[in-house]
């Protein structure tokens, strides 16, 4: 890409009124693509850095080549938004942050991948990204006879779209409702009441969209009368926890994990039966980076018994490498030898683990599609799965 | 016969390395007149200086070698070794088996047999030295600090207050130098003229000063702690003690032309005040500028053309019929703070420099930006006095280009212009700054800062990488260049671009030449040692401040001119001076009194001097060499046809003996 860079103020403002004016903190020193999970994927050449000098010049999408702004777009949406630039930076930028900004332009335009749009619309029409029907939502509740969330309750318990839809992630749910229920908490769901969180079509670019599923939702909760909310995706917690406030939310999240954790050292629950197991946790991205949550889900690992828990050597905690799955990566079919979920399964099953461990229902999915693409022999699984097994 | 105690040391492994240690001390023993040698892993040590003290004392030696690092480390040490071991310390001399030897050789039967050549040597020479004791002369307690802006203020300040006279020379009608040019300070934005206007005052209020602006050093000679100045005072035309700056003579002036101080940004007349803050506050009439300029006669103003300023002045303080007048001084100490120009050589040109009036280099944009310059701080560009929106800043504009300009980084302009470009948008919220760079140098406090807040809070748009030229199209500036980062040319259209001019030396070898003091290549001042002497000169007496010495910002002038200051003080705290006694000496017997020697003399040592008969008649006239200012550089002693010169501690004797002993490698050495 050799065009000339002519500075365009328009586009530039543009994206800084969209929430990109961190791209000013940056000083181009690069670490940001030195951390990138796109450095362990060779036949890709992602160039994040660049990215910032890019918005200050309003040098994005100004070229008259279409090739070039194709090339753009793919970099634009190859960002995960797994943070690991954010961590490092030693200039604090949230490239996440520019992305976004980046992206609303490119939404806003209608230049971003098919896919990502199809699943925006679908969360718009339907309140979910899979374009299933609204009023299915609660169908796994109402199957496993979890109550309807009422006021007195303490918890609502919030699944994610994917364990509401799909068979294999609304394991994890059941199983999150039979610790909770064996823990003696009380808890409901909103079924069709509540609709997507936004996450990933915020992080899309979505921005309209997401506002106004946000909005909806923080009425239903404060309809509902909801204080209270466990959450299986970090996603959701995340987006409830930091991003819902600003839109008047009052309500106190808690990531499943967290709660599981308390509910073990306050004595409700205690993991018996024996897994004999040797399993690896894998951080994801919003809970650990993202939330700075990285001890719970180990201690509820740990306090399983025969469960030997261990580490990817280099990569875990705050150096955990993406699923692939964030920032709408999950709706993106990226072509084998460029999927993160692979070179990460790769480095659980190096360990030798006969269990990956994860907290989040998009890891699960990712890897769960890996797993079977690579032909491995690793089940994926999550915490509150292993820990219902053991109740 | 002499009685040489040879003392190798090895330093740690840096001699001991490629030299056999234990090779030399045995060879060393052979030599003639050596009666004693020993070898210590670290001789600079007080147990290695105890062991050549106790080997003095019980060998009775006389005379000492220590082969061991360059004299420049460490001569001092071990003289002060002998003499505490009660022997002259020029009976002490140093064999340099490190510098010359183990460090620039690699085979070890070779370096071994040149430690014991340069061994041998050594002893040769020292034994043919003689006892020699310090020139002691006396100070005159008066410093002498050239050139008046911030560097020179604040070295005579410091030298005032602590009590003793100064005579602060300045060229320009007023003090203040560049400093008083500038618009506000990085990183912390103070008011340039508000921080330094004050010590300009008290320059001229200080009991300790003389002040003697328009001035120029015209003739130093002397030596150290008694220098002779000779200072030319340029005729102001204007009666400094009677002139009341009321201006009534500027306003009647007929000449206009620019103002210097302005960078000709604005006009003055052809009498003036450069600007209103100036100290002293007197006006100055402009001979060259003058309408009465070069009328025929031998002061320019005998015959009037125009009186104006004359008939208006109230007090009656201009006086047509000034000269210049040279006053001297006798001073202790010198402090040279002669400063910078900016240097707009090629690369400007490139830039548009010359070309386009809308480009120009830093301090004309510092006077752009000043409260008290052309356009009272408003930014607006000279060629239609519009407000620029877009304004490209480039920087390393010369520097750090050997090819089209200097090698070096001037080391101010990654922080000015970042200044630059800041106050530019807080002056027009709505102007756009873009900064080409190479490398961003914010080495200094809260200099990285600054630089993070100018990018951050200010959205400078910072491109790395250079100008290839400025062309004009459609009414703009068309910067051309390339952002290196993305490996992508870059285009963009300016109202305005400044240069980060690369910064010279304002002493383009006058000064250099009348004090005789070194300058580098591009006509720094070179201090004595960059590390450990780096406000020194090589000449006695003589020090430096601010960016005569190299280029620097603030802070670092002032810390030097401190430091120049100390060092000064240091030398008029004395009341006697002791020289090293290195210095030339004549045998009188047979100087035959050609004065070739005085002739080529560069610190005017030789003297002539009367010998008396026994009736007290002159019967001869001969080279005398005053040892309190020689400083033993050898020039009179190659000219001396008789070769009836020597310099002490380096006689005729003393050096071919050393050369002798260096022939062949010796045979003791087994090969």
């Amino acid at each position: 890409m050799n065009a000339i860079i002519r500075p365009d103020w328009d586009i530039r403002d543009a994206i800084l009124e969209m929430g990109g004016t961190d791209a000013y903190k940056c000083y181009q020193c690069g670490k940001c693509m030195a951390v990138c999970p796109w450095t362990h994927v060779e036949s890709v050449v992602f160039p994040v850095y660049r990215t910032p000098q890019s918005v200050k010049f309003g040098a994005i999408m100004s070229s008259e080549d279409t090739a070039d702004i194709e090339r753009e777009v793919d970099e634009i949406y190859r960002c995960v938004a797994c943070e690991s630039c954010t961590t490092w930076c030693p200039h604090g930028v949230s490239m996440p942050d520019i992305m976004r900004g980046i992206r609303r332009i490119l939404v806003e335009f209608g230049s971003y991948p098919s896919e990502l749009s199809e699943s925006v619309s679908r969360v718009h029409s339907s309140g979910n990204p899979f374009g299933e029907p609204r009023e299915r939502r609660g169908a796994w509740a109402e199957e496993a006879e979890i109550p309807s969330f009422e006021p007195e309750m303490d918890y609502l318990y919030s699944p994610c779209c994917v364990p509401a839809y799909d068979p294999r992630a609304a394991k994890v749910a059941n199983a999150t409702a039979e610790v909770l229920r064996k823990a003696g908490v009380s808890f409901g769901v909103l079924g069709d009441r509540e609709a997507c969180c936004g996450e990933a079509i915020r992080r899309a670019g979505a921005e309209e969209v997401f506002q106004e599923v946000a909005a909806a939702n923080v009425n239903a909760f404060s309809d509902a009368g909801v204080r209270k909310a466990v959450v299986t995706s970090p996603h959701c917690f995340r987006t409830f926890d930091r991003e819902y406030p600003e839109l008047g939310a009052d309500f106190e999240a808690v990531h499943q994990s967290q709660l599981f954790a308390r509910l073990i050292e306050q004595g409700q629950l205690t993991p018996a039966k024996e897994l004999g197991k040797k399993v690896v946790y894998h951080d994801p991205c919003a809970l650990g980076r993202g939330s700075g949550i990285y001890d719970e889900p180990r201690q509820v690992l740990r306090s399983i018994p025969g469960l030997e828990l261990v580490e990817i050597p280099n990569y875990s905690r705050e150096y955990s490498l993406c699923c692939g799955g964030g920032g709408g990566g999950v709706w993106l079919e990226r072509p084998k030898g460029e999927r993160l979920s692979d070179i990460r399964l790769g480095q659980a099953v190096a360990t030798g683990a006969e269990v990956l461990a994860v907290a989040c229902p998009y890891c699960l999915q990712m890897f769960e599609d890996s797993a079977k693409t690579m032909d491995l022999d690793i089940e994926v699984k999550d915490v509150a799965e292993l820990l219902a097994e053991s109740l | 016969m002499a009685k040489v105690g040879v003392f190798v040391c090895h330093c740690g492994e840096n001699i001991a390395r490629t030299v056999q240690v234990q090779k030399v001390v045995d060879f060393a023993k052979k030599v003639p007149g050596a009666v004693f040698s020993a070898d210590y892993p670290y001789l600079c040590s007080a147990p290695g200086q105890k062991l050549v003290i106790d080997a003095i004392e019980e060998h009775g030696l006389d005379r000492v070698v220590v082969a061991a690092c360059s004299p420049q480390l460490h001569e001092p040490t071990f003289r002060a070794a002998v003499a505490q071991a009660g022997l002259n310390p020029y009976l002490c001399e140093m064999a340099n088996i490190r510098e010359h030897c183990s460090w620039v050789h690699r085979d070890i039967d070779d370096a071994s047999a040149k430690a014991c050549q340069t061994v041998t040597a050594a002893v040769e020479r020292v034994k043919r030295a003689r006892p020699l004791d310090p020139v002691e002369v006396p100070v005159t307690k008066r410093a002498l600090v050239i050139g008046g802006g911030v560097a020179g203020i604040r070295a005579a300040l410091d030298i005032a207050d602590a009590g003793h006279p100064v005579v602060l020379v300045e060229r320009q009608p007023s003090l203040g130098g560049n400093m008083s040019r500038l618009s506000e300070t990085f990183p912390t934005l103070d008011c340039s003229q508000c921080i330094l206007t004050p010590l300009m005052v008290q320059v001229l209020r200080h009991p300790n000063i003389e002040l003697m602006t328009y001035s120029e050093v015209e003739e130093v000679s002397g030596f150290v702690g008694n220098f002779k100045v000779k200072i030319r005072k340029k005729p102001r035309f204007v009666v400094a003690e009677d002139c009341t700056a009321c201006g009534d003579c500027a306003e009647v002036c007929p000449a206009p032309g620019g103002n210097e101080f302005d960078l000709s940004l604005s006009s003055r007349k052809a009498i003036y005040i450069p600007f209103p803050q100036a100290v002293p506050s007197i006006f100055t009439l402009d001979a060259d500028r003058c309408l009465n300029a070069n009328l025929d006669s031998p002061t320019g103003f005998r015959v009037l053309a125009c009186v104006k300023c004359d008939e208006v002045c109230k007090p009656q303080c201009i006086d047509f019929d000034q000269l210049p007048e040279i006053v001297e001084r006798e001073v202790g100490a010198i402090i040279t703070a002669t400063g910078f120009d900016l240097m707009l050589g090629e690369q400007a040109e490139e830039c548009g420099y010359g070309k386009y009036v809308d480009v120009m280099d830093g301090l004309e944009f510092e006077r752009i930006l000043s409260a008290s310059g052309p356009t009272q701080g408003e930014v607006r560009r000279p060629s239609d006095g519009k407000t620029p929106k877009d304004v490209v800043f480039i920087q390393c504009v010369g520097s750090r280009n050997p090819e089209h300009g200097v090698p070096y980084c001037s080391r101010v302009c990654c922080m000015y212009t970042a200044k630059h470009a800041l106050l530019l948008r807080h002056k027009v919220p709505d102007s756009r700054a873009y900064i080409f760079y190479m490398d961003i140098r914010a080495g200094g406090k809260g200099y990285e800062e600054f630089v993070q807040r100018a990018m951050e809070e200010e959205r400078v748009m910072y491109i790395r990488g250079r100008v290839s030229q400025v062309i004009e199209e459609d009414g703009k500036l068309k910067v051309l260049g390339v952002d290196t980062l993305s490996g992508r040319p870059v285009e963009i259209d300016a109202d305005m671009v400044v240069l980060a001019a690369a910064m010279e030396p304002a002493d383009k070898g006058e000064i250099a030449g009348t004090l005789r003091i070194a300058a580098d290549t591009y006509g720094f001042f070179k201090e004595a040692h960059p590390k450990l002497r780096p406000v020194e000169t090589l000449t006695a007496g003589i020090f430096l401040a601010g960016a005569a010495q190299a280029p620097k910002d603030i802070p670092d002038t002032v810390s030097q001119a401190s430091a120049a200051a100390s060092k000064g003080l240091g030398l008029l705290s004395q009341d006697l001076l002791q020289r090293d006694p290195t210095t030339a000496h004549v045998d009188e017997t047979v100087c035959a009194g050609c004065f070739e020697c005085l002739a080529v003399c560069p610190y005017g040592a030789i003297e002539r001097k009367e010998l008396l008969d026994a009736q007290g008649e002159v019967y001869r006239e001969v080279a005398a060499p005053n040892p309190a200012v020689c400083e033993g550089c050898g020039l009179c002693i190659v000219t001396c046809r008789g070769g009836y010169i020597d310099l002490e501690g380096y006689s005729d004797d003393q050096v071919f003996a050393q050369l002798g002993a260096m022939g062949p490698p010796p045979e003791v050495m087994e090969r």
